[in-house]
């Protein structure tokens, strides 16, 4: 993985997930922070941080966006979720328009 | 977890949750301030998207609607300042830099205005859609639209510096083609209505001006040909400003604009104009022009009409001078090979110039059928044309030559209206051709006898098929002769018969001349064989048709082998017994019919080089006391001599009379038997229906002429075919 290809999640705790950036994308907030034409913090050092997600979260919002990419190009599987991150997650999901 | 999904689930069972801080609403809103600032400022590499991004997912999921809307407005006002300070930079820039200026600018407002736009994304999701607000950047679009471009010093501007711009590209000045598309593109971005009614409208009003002014310049100093070119450069020019600066949409109303001023306008002027105008063109075969014409005018409505209807008038009117005009009529070959000439340049012009348009190709057909028609002899000619190509024209041509020219005189035939006497003529010239044996190729004939079969039916053809048969009989028959009774005729002279069905051929009735002694004898030899395998025929001679071949020995020795007609030959041969002949005694000897013996005489004795017989007195023509010697001073280089008969080739005006007359006839029970077929399957028909109903029929042949169907008709009603209704005189009842 390049760096230009990849992009750092920081959670509230601080623990930092380094994903594909294609990956990040499918979360439309995200993709505008890493496409906007005015050259934001964000744009520049290729990382952002989500001071109100927490790391259990953001792990599962990862895990979402690369099996997001997997089932658009046609591999079907379950996506499991577990019932007490529910709330937060939907939090997360309206947050980061996903 | 789509997003249909997640709409469901808007989090709403929070809200109460949250103690919001009434400052809040103010805490945001300074602080998204502070951004659009800095971002106007191209500052915004120190701001955090995600910050700001969640400070107003935060406003607007949890203030109230009032606070919003007030955000809202706030935010307008923020946009509002800085797009003034803009405004007045734009309007300070000077001359040639307001254009640059304002790119810049609405480069930069672009852009900040997309980055306001994701930061502001939420709102636009959950906010605007509730409240039916205009979105943040269509919000941005129409501020720039109304605080910058309408602003009153600049709107004026604008539209000046880029009609200006257009101007003087136009008048050959290179501009900064990329500013300008620029500029049109933000035109177009704030909304089509923006650049229609902001530069469009007033585009092509300055267009139309220009051209109106130029086209008049220009008409008045050039000739129609560099007017066009003009024109075509003038429109080319407009398509490409389109496509390099200007909306797509607007090359319709541009061109449109282009085709009025300097085309539709003048249309008429330029077809006309003297010395230059379409038919000028036309004459001198300015393939280009006319091409250029046809491609401007096409685009005018009614551009092509005129084009073709001056070209039509003016193929009419040559056709007509060229068929009217006395000085042609005297060389048929030459009338036709005329006509074919004028096609040929007419083809010519309509597929290098005018596309192979088919509504120009049906004017041509039209003209030439009017005008070929417009001259009674048409017919005549075309077929003395074809005789004269089969007996000489196409001797050593290559045979898709000689279907090059069949094929052009069937386009001829095609026009004419009287095909019957088409054919009458044509079985006369066939027939002359095939008894003196002076067909170039028997293929060709063929292959033009297809062709009218192809056109007219079999029925047109199937005479002159005969005729062709008639000949491959007859040499047959003339092989059995001489098998059979060979050794009884010793030396005596070699005859060639040919044995015509009555019928097919066109046979004039002609008086029987006295045959010399030694051919009668050979002539009754044949007869009897003939008669003999052929039983119930009756034979008689057509002596006005043959030929012979002499052989003459004269004073010095020196021998000749003569060819000669029939009537000649008569004539030689009295010659065999006496040196001095007076036309009285020639004339009571052969009982050669007068008019028919002075020609051959004539033929004899006056044309130079070839004048076996000398005459008493020496003069042109032949006089009823004229004495006859036989030539015996005569020399040739050739040994074998030809002796053409001095005949009328075109027919002269009492044959042509008789010709015309016995085509009447013959048209007589064609007419009839069209009746009789309508009226069998019609039963009852009034006059007029039968007379458009003969005409349908027989149109392929001739175009009957409505007062003979009527004479025809009452001839039918005297035989009791028809009868008129008892109680509608205008009935017609088939009766039988």
């Amino acid at each position: 993985m390049r760096k230009e290809e990849t992009v750092k999640l920081i959670s509230a705790e601080g623990f930092e997930f380094v994903i594909h950036k294609d990956a990040a994308m499918v979360s439309q907030t995200i993709r505008n922070m890493l496409t906007s034409p005015g050259s934001f913090a964000e744009t520049e050092h290729g990382e952002v941080t989500f001071p109100e997600i927490s790391t259990t979260i953001l792990e599962k919002i990862c895990k979402y966006f690369y099996w997001n990419l997997q089932y658009a190009s046609g591999k079907q599987t379950e996506f499991h979720i577990e019932p007490e991150l529910v709330l937060e997650l939907m939090m997360a999901a309206n947050y980061l328009h996903t | 977890m789509s997003a249909q999904k997640k709409r469901n689930f808007q989090i709403e069972a929070f809200k109460h949750r949250v103690v919001v801080d009434p400052k809040y609403a103010e805490k945001t809103w300074k602080i998204l301030e502070h951004a659009i600032h800095e971002i106007y400022n191209h500052n915004a590499s120190g701001l955090s998207f995600e910050e700001l991004y969640r400070f107003v997912t935060f406003a607007y999921t949890y203030l109230t609607d009032g606070l919003m809307v007030f955000l809202h407005i706030d935010r307008v006002t923020t946009m509002t300042y800085h797009l003034k300070e803009i405004s007045k930079s734009i309007e300070a820039a000077q001359g040639e830099l307001f254009l640059e200026e304002l790119n810049r600018k609405w480069a930069d407002h672009n852009k900040a205005l997309q980055m306001i736009r994701d930061i502001l994304m939420y709102m636009d999701r959950t906010f605007i859609p509730s409240t039916h607000k205009t979105p943040v950047h269509e919000l941005g679009l129409n501020l720039w639209r109304d605080v910058v471009i309408h602003s009153s010093k600049t709107q004026a501007r604008l539209l000046d510096t880029l009609l200006e711009l257009v101007h003087r590209e136009r008048s050959g000045e290179v501009i900064n083609r990329g500013l300008m598309r620029n500029i049109i593109k933000m035109l177009m971005d704030l909304g089509s209505s923006v650049y229609q009614d902001d530069f469009e409208k007033h585009f092509l009003e300055v267009s139309a001006d220009f051209y109106r002014c130029e086209s008049q310049e220009f008409i008045e100093s050039c000739d129609c040909g560099n007017y066009l070119k003009k024109a075509e450069r003038r429109l080319m020019e407009e398509m490409e400003r389109v496509s390099h600066y200007l909306d797509a949409r607007s090359e319709a109303k541009i061109t449109n604009v282009v085709e009025k001023e300097m085309i539709e306008s003048h249309m008429n002027r330029l077809v006309h104009m003297e010395s230059s105008g379409l038919v000028n063109m036309l004459v001198d075969d300015k393939y280009d022009d006319l091409g250029r014409m046809y491609s401007l005018f096409r685009r005018v409505q009614n551009g092509l009409v005129i084009v073709r209807d001056v070209m039509t008038a003016y193929i009419r009117d040559t056709g007509k001078q060229l068929v009217t005009d006395p000085e042609r009529l005297r060389d048929p070959v030459d009338f036709v090979q005329r006509l074919l000439d004028l096609k040929d340049k007419y083809d010519k012009v309509i597929n290098l110039a005018f596309n192979n348009d088919k509504t120009f190709q049906n004017a041509l057909n039209s003209s030439f059928e009017y005008f070929i028609n417009l001259n009674a002899r048409s017919p005549e000619f075309i077929s003395l044309f074809v005789d004269d190509k089969l007996r000489k024209g196409l001797r050593g041509v290559s045979e898709e030559d000689v279907e090059v020219v069949l094929d052009k005189v069937m386009m001829l035939f095609r026009y004419l209206q009287e095909k019957d006497v088409f054919e009458k003529y044509y079985k006369q010239h066939l027939a002359k051709r095939l008894l003196s044996g002076k067909t170039v190729s028997d293929d060709a004939e063929r292959s033009l006898i297809v062709k009218l079969k192809t056109e007219c039916g079999y029925q047109f053809t199937s005479k002159l098929e005969g005729m062709f048969t008639d000949m491959k009989t007859s040499q047959d028959t003339m092989h059995g002769f001489y098998s059979a009774v060979g050794h009884q005729l010793g030396d005596s002279p070699t005859l060639a018969v040919q044995v015509l069905t009555t019928g097919s051929w066109p046979t004039q009735p002609s008086a029987t001349c006295n045959l010399p002694a030694e051919i009668l004898w050979v002539c009754e030899k044949f007869k009897s064989y003939y008669l003999g395998t052929h039983t119930g025929r009756r034979l008689s001679w057509q002596t006005n048709m043959g030929t012979a071949d002499l052989k003459t020995t004269f004073g010095k020795g020196q021998k000749h082998e003569l060819n000669v007609s029939t009537y000649q030959m008569c004539v030689l041969m009295l010659f065999n017994n006496t040196d001095r002949l007076t036309y009285k005694e020639i004339e009571q000897a052969t009982e050669i019919p007068a008019s028919d013996l002075k020609r051959c005489l004539q033929s004899l004795a006056c044309v130079k080089g070839k004048n076996v017989l000398r005459k008493e007195p020496m003069s042109k023509d032949i006089a009823e006391d004229d004495a006859f010697f036989f030539n015996d001073k005569f020399t040739s280089k050739f040994f074998k001599v030809k002796i053409g008969t001095v005949v009328a080739q075109r027919e002269s005006e009492p044959e042509n009379q008789e010709t015309r007359q016995r085509v009447e006839e013959d048209r007589k029970p064609q007419i009839e038997a069209a009746i009789v077929r309508i009226m069998k399957s019609r039963r009852v028909l009034d006059h007029n229906n039968i007379v458009a109903e003969v005409t349908k029929q027989l149109q392929v042949r001739f175009l009957p002429n409505p007062v003979v169907i009527k004479k025809r008709i009452e001839s039918l009603i005297e035989r009791e075919f028809l009868e008129r209704d008892k109680t509608d005189r205008k009935l017609y009842r088939y009766l039988a």
